[in-house]
């Protein structure tokens, strides 16, 4: 009787011993099947940063091409065609005009020479770069108010880390390169202001403009899906944060914050 | 006539078996040293079965003689303990370096490895010098399931830590160190207990139900293991 005692007893100890290790083990397949998962969700989060990166620099050398493109038909073609009109209509027989209009045609082909140099530096789109987000911006910025049709007033503050990080400065850049394409498709603005800072551990850019403002809350699907969307998105995809700040008639300001480098 | 197949020796001629089938090829030395330890844990378990015969009519005759009250004048028989204590360094050197190679890739496990043994040799020498080789060497045992259940735990831990993640479902090291710890945890519970059942009856062995469930338990896990390190992982994870 007292063996059988003794007997249950230790079995039920042993089973309670046995229960341990059982949940034990489950518990380790528990978070093995979860460590899965996030192995999984980075892997796929890694590969839709590169598609989204490589579409990203796609987009730049289209924007590129664009400007090139307007570059070569408004201002070089232009200074061409009349570097052509001026030599066609030099008089040989009148040498003192004619000097005056070789001198001319002289003048208009450097500036056509200056104007490809700068269209040059732009089509190396990687060195642009390759020289660090500022220089990047301001070339941008260059060849914005090259237009004419606007005042753009450029802050930078703070210093550029020494290391950066090309992944996130192309997507910077591209970033701006869409806030500003917006304004000039859609904001009817003439002043913009563009402030560039490094903070601790973190880069703002902050585009505002004094154009015609739109109301976030009543703007359609479609219309956010145009720009505001992909600016989300791609700030989002370097961990970002982008606020818009707009109101109908007065201008809009949207405020992109990334960790940097 | 003697019964040399038991639940327990069957259990272990299987795992042989199959650690002969899968390892005999296997590049670790010190998983091909399995089949060797199991052709010994084998082997100590057949003596064991052949030694305890005696013992058992040496125990009757005892018996009858109390009941007659008549002074028996024949040579004491030792029960098959001995050779079970001798079995113990083995398991405990062997297990020991299979921790210590199982744990290679995570942490320099040498030292404490190294203190485990050193520790279980001195209990080892201490319950010798006190009770001899044929009484069970029950703190030593207790120590050595103690520590093996802590190398498992430790083993999960380094594993749930590891960045790189594995299919433990077919992940050999894991179902290795799930057989020892099931045995060890599951057998603490009788060692705790084998004072107090030995002063009871030595005739009707109260914990082989549970040791031979235990056993099963720990020789399956280990034959699955032996099969996924054979043929189900990944060449790189062995």
């Amino acid at each position: 009787m007292v063996n059988e005692e003794i007997r249950n007893i230790v079995i039920a100890t042993t089973a309670i011993f046995l229960i341990a290790p059982a949940f034990i083990v489950a518990y380790i397949f528990v978070y093995n099947r979860r460590k899965k998962r996030h192995i999984e969700e980075k892997t796929q989060m890694k590969l839709t940063f590169e598609a989204e990166l490589a579409k990203t620099q796609l987009e730049v050398q289209e924007q590129t091409m664009q400007t090139i493109g307007a570059d070569l038909h408004d201002n070089i073609g232009q200074l061409l065609s009349l570097t052509s009109l001026t030599l066609n209509s030099v008089e040989v027989d009148n040498p003192k005009k004619a000097r005056q209009k070789v001198d001319a045609a002289i003048d208009l082909t450097l500036r056509s020479i200056k104007e490809m140099r700068l269209l040059g530096k732009l089509l190396q789109g990687d060195q642009l770069m390759a020289m660090g987000l500022s220089e990047a911006v301001r070339y941008e910025i260059g060849w914005l108010e090259k237009s004419g049709k606007y005042k753009i007033t450029y802050i930078e503050d703070g210093e550029a880390p020494a290391e950066n990080n090309p992944d996130k400065d192309l997507i910077i850049f591209r970033v701006l390169q869409e806030i500003l394409n917006n304004v000039i498709k859609h904001a009817e603005a003439t002043r913009i202001t563009i402030s560039l800072a490094y903070l601790a551990g973190s880069l703002q850019l902050q585009i505002k403009d004094n154009g015609k403002g739109f109301d976030i809350e009543k703007l359609t699907a479609d219309e956010r899906g145009m720009g505001l969307h992909n600016i989300q998105k791609r700030a989002g995809i370097i961990d970002g944060e982008v606020s818009v700040v707009s109101k109908p008639g007065k201008g809009a300001s949207i405020t992109i914050v990334v960790p940097y480098p | 006539m003697l019964k040399f197949f038991t639940i327990n020796t069957d259990a272990e001629l299987v795992c042989f078996l199959i650690a002969l089938i899968c390892l005999i090829k296997d590049k670790a030395i010190i998983w091909r040293c399995m089949i060797w330890f199991l052709a010994l844990t084998i082997s100590v378990e057949m003596v064991g079965i052949y030694l305890k015969k005696p013992y058992l009519d040496y125990v009757k005759k005892l018996e009858n003689a109390q009941k007659l009250h008549i002074h028996l004048n024949i040579d004491p028989v030792h029960s098959n303990i001995w050779i079970y204590n001798i079995l113990l360094v083995f398991q405990a050197v062997f297990i020991s370096l299979m921790f210590k190679d199982l744990l290679k890739k995570h942490t320099n496990s040498k030292p404490l490895i190294v203190t485990g043994l050193v520790v279980l040799c001195v209990l080892y020498i201490y319950e010798v010098t006190i009770h001899g080789i044929f009484e069970k060497h029950n703190i030593t045992t207790i120590a050595m399931s103690v520590m093996f259940i802590i190398y498992s735990l430790y083993c999960y831990y380094c594993l749930l830590k590891e960045d790189a993640y594995h299919n433990l479902s077919i992940f050999a090291p894991f179902w290795l160190v799930t057989g020892i710890l099931f045995f060890y945890f599951g057998r603490i519970a009788s060692l705790l207990f084998f004072q107090i059942l030995e002063t009871y009856d030595p005739k009707v062995v109260i914990t082989y139900p549970i040791y031979s469930t235990l056993i099963i338990i720990l020789y399956g896990c280990w034959s699955y293991s032996f099969i996924c390190r054979r043929w189900l992982m990944k060449r790189s994870e062995i």
